[in-house]
């Protein structure tokens, strides 16, 4: 498992494709997802990008983020839990289980990636 | 030698560009584009918080807070500039007179690189303002998003990126000025 984090904008995607020789045709669009009508995420990509979009989805379905994550991906997610506590309650919810489903991720992930203006800083 | 600064706000940015930009400037002349326009007492305010930091440090000040391109035959070649902040050139440039500029990330990125293209050194002060849940109007998203291709095709050609943490750099490409 690999993980890549930063704000928004920053150049995730882009890195990820360089750095790992991938195509448009690996990528997953988590916000492309919903679990209606009893839809399954398409985790055989090789990299699940926007996965923050994908932990509302579960949020919405009452399932966890972890279920179907497989053992071996290029995960890429928003850092959303730097602001303000939204007023929301759903997405207040959202945003601390987006916290700690990339820490669960990024306990079992060989490598952190936090890209900032486009560039990448390993911080594990 | 292009630095180029960002981070959080209130956390020491201003503050370390000013002494990397003393440095570099190797006793020549050390000019500071000031891009904010104020509109408030809060935008005065502030201006003059930076003012009284800048005082003493024999920066020759320039208000320019649009257009970066018309004022680039003016400025000194030799010189070392510091532009603070790119935050306040790109509101200035997207938002006036009561409309929303498509093109402006666009220029200010040609106007910026124009900008390194014709003096000695520059320091770069932006803002990291892309860590939160987002999901803002599409006025705020395509700010966002302008100020973020800035950062990063200003990032790609600069010498030294940095990320500030609590008055902390954090060296993303290259090495600051000794």
């Amino acid at each position: 498992m690999e993980l890549i984090i930063g704000g928004a904008y920053q150049g995730k995607l882009e890195y990820a494709l360089k750095h790992y020789g991938l195509t448009g045709a690996d990528v997953f669009d988590c916000r492309d997802f919903s679990f209606e009508g009893g839809a399954k995420p398409d985790f055989s990509k090789k990299i699940l990008y926007h996965f923050e979009a994908y932990v509302l989805a579960c949020m919405r379905a009452g399932v966890s983020p972890l279920e179907w994550l497989p053992e071996e991906a290029i995960v890429i997610s928003d850092d959303i839990f730097c602001g303000v506590v939204p007023i929301d309650t759903e997405i207040r919810a959202w945003r601390e289980e987006c916290g700690r489903t990339l820490t669960a991720i990024a306990a079992r992930s060989s490598s952190v990636t936090r890209i900032f203006c486009g560039l990448p800083a390993r911080i594990k | 030698m292009i630095i180029y600064v960002s981070g959080g706000c209130k956390n020491g940015k201003s503050s370390h560009a000013e002494d990397w930009a003393i440095r570099l400037s190797g006793g020549k002349p050390l000019y500071y584009i000031a891009t904010m326009i104020p509109h408030d007492d809060e935008d005065r305010a502030r201006i003059r918080r930076h003012i009284e930091s800048r005082a003493g440090k024999n920066f020759i000040t320039i208000e320019r807070g649009m257009d970066i391109a018309g004022v680039i035959p003016e400025l000194d070649a030799g010189g070392t500039y510091l532009m603070d902040s790119v935050t306040a050139l790109l509101g200035n440039e997207m938002f006036h007179d009561g409309i929303i500029d498509a093109d402006a990330a666009d220029r200010t990125v040609r106007d910026l690189k124009a900008l390194t293209g014709s003096v000695a050194n520059i320091v770069f002060v932006s803002d990291f303002i892309y860590a939160d849940q987002g999901l803002y109007d599409e006025f705020t998203d395509g700010y966002l998003q302008g100020l973020a291709h800035i950062d990063r095709s200003m990032a790609e050609i600069a010498d030294c990126v940095v990320e500030i943490v609590l008055a902390q750099p954090i060296i993303y490409k290259g090495s600051l000025p000794e």
